[in-house]
């Protein structure tokens, strides 16, 4: 059998030998992190809503419920906050298995991404909130809104919208530490790389192209959220209805170009 | 029957006592004014009425029920309207959806009438043309007027004006007051405070007089401006007077 010879020549056969092993590790690693970015966000939307509820006044009794979930909620946090990724899918995935649950691995990769990014959601979540001028809370709440209508219609929105940077970073994290999970076996991009690679012994060149791909997806996926945060800003113009003379007649202002 | 009676009203910070038995009581078409120098706790009194701040002891009766204990909280807030000193309006809306959505959530109505309602008190205020701008695309006199309007949009029984003018620039707060005298001479019944010693002259049936967290004095217009009894009265508006005037 030839063998190739140079870099590149090993670069090619590999890519030709190998290219339906690295789709699949890259389908599955954009599944994971996908999947598990935008389940962390709903759990840190969640538990940045409950986090954020006011106390009630009165009786201690009457803030002891809300206490001992902020409490646990502070535990979750802290947790996973605190230990390795790479350890927590060790722990889940061992641990459901001591007590009789035997995850298919897939589902346990985004379960494990999507506790634990959830918990990092959770303190950007409450940064955005904090980001958002009270007064609208008081606003909304001032006009009879409940604390929940005033997150969901008020705050939330423009929370989110200043919190999208951070956001793309977890999610380029995901793509990234996703490859943590080939310690449970889960055919990602890294552990695909690994089986390719053991076969020639070409370590270089199969993670070569390995880092190659991993790039093309978090440079992607950047400018996508770049756009999305363009969207998210609305339209940069808006018309006037009606005038003094005519009431029938509108001007468009456009900010862009006056601000040009 | 007053609709909202204030009671022995105390509030305090910590150690910090801001209002000390605060009572009085508004009538349906009162325009009163609150008057008094900063750190008196005129806002806070504000706040106090609507729970924006949980007021320490006393009672707020509105139409003879306890508005803590026996009105539902987003059933009061929304016949008690507020207009805040920084406007607050909702940055992810336009002006017609801030006007919109409290009326969609708080009142259950549907689109087409929070849009009717909605257009409607914009045309009030003057800014109907302006319906589909942003707050940030918008004067401080414009949002305030449109912070009016989505305020009156619940319809409302009382509003409460926490300085709508003061965060202005000067040639602004005319349209901002013009408005409010326009609800005041429709019959709405408001409760301001504010720095607007000519406004307050003008507009208001019933002057309050503030200091130190208590009301020092209560009077109409004519006789608090004209004749002031007490002596911490007579001192403020010597001082504020002579600045406006």
């Amino acid at each position: 059998m030839n063998l190739p010879s140079t870099f590149f020549e090993w670069v090619g056969f590999l890519l030709d030998k190998y290219g339906a092993l690295f789709l699949r590790g890259t389908g599955i690693t954009m599944l994971v992190a996908l999947s598990g970015t935008v389940i962390g966000f709903l759990i840190g939307l969640l538990v940045a809503i409950v986090r954020t509820i006011p106390l009630p006044h009165g009786h201690w009794a009457r803030r002891l419920p809300l206490r001992a979930v902020h409490f646990l909620l502070n535990v979750y946090v802290e947790v996973f906050r605190g230990t390795p990724m790479i350890v927590q899918s060790m722990v889940i995935y061992y641990g459901a298995m001591q007590i009789g649950i035997r995850m298919p691995v897939l589902l346990a990769a985004i379960l494990i991404v999507s506790i634990n990014t959830g918990a990092y959601m959770a303190e950007i979540i409450r940064g955005g909130i904090i980001s958002v001028d009270k007064g609208q809370k008081e606003a909304a709440v001032a006009i009879g809104m409940t604390h929940w209508q005033s997150m969901v219609n008020v705050v939330l929105p423009q929370a989110v919208r200043n919190i999208m940077p951070s956001i793309g970073n977890e999610f380029v994290v995901n793509i990234k530490d996703s490859s943590v999970l080939n310690v449970i076996s889960v055919g990602e991009l890294f552990f695909m790389s690994k089986s390719a690679a053991g076969t020639y012994m070409r370590y270089f060149e199969v993670f070569f192209i390995t880092a190659c791909i991993y790039l093309v997806l978090t440079f992607t996926v950047t400018r996508i959220l770049r756009l999305l945060e363009k969207k998210m800003d609305g339209k940069a113009n808006y018309t006037i209805y009606g005038s003094q003379s005519d009431s029938k007649s509108s001007i468009r202002v456009n900010e862009e170009e006056e601000e040009e | 029957m007053p609709i909202l009676e204030i009671k022995h009203l105390e509030k305090s910070f910590g150690d910090h006592q801001v209002l000390k038995d605060i009572s009085f009581d508004v009538s349906k078409g009162d325009v009163t004014c609150i008057i008094g120098s900063s750190g008196s706790g005129k806002s806070t009194l504000l706040r106090c009425i609507n729970f924006l701040e949980e007021p320490t002891s006393g009672t707020i009766l509105y139409h003879g029920k306890n508005a803590a204990t026996e009105w539902k909280k987003t059933e009061y807030n929304s016949k008690v309207g507020m207009v805040f000193q920084s406007f607050n309006l909702f940055g992810n809306m336009t002006a017609l959806q801030n006007c919109v959505v409290g009326q969609q959530k708080v009142l259950s109505r549907n689109k087409a009438d929070a849009e009717k309602q909605a257009l409607r008190f914009l045309e009030k205020v003057g800014m109907a043309e302006y319906r589909n701008a942003r707050p940030a695309q918008l004067s401080g006199g414009q949002k305030q007027r449109v912070a009016i309007a989505r305020a009156l949009c619940m319809d409302p029984e009382i509003l409460l004006f926490d300085e709508p003018t003061s965060a202005l620039d000067p040639e602004m707060v005319g349209e901002v007051l013009n408005v409010m005298k326009d609800l005041a001479a429709a019959g709405m019944t408001m409760l301001i405070v504010t720095h607007e010693m000519s406004f307050a002259r003008d507009v208001a049936s019933r002057i309050l007089f503030m200091d130190g967290g208590v009301i020092v004095e209560d009077e109409s217009p004519a006789v608090l401006f004209t004749a002031p009894k007490q002596p911490r009265t007579q001192e403020f508006l010597r001082r504020v007077l002579e600045r406006q005037l």
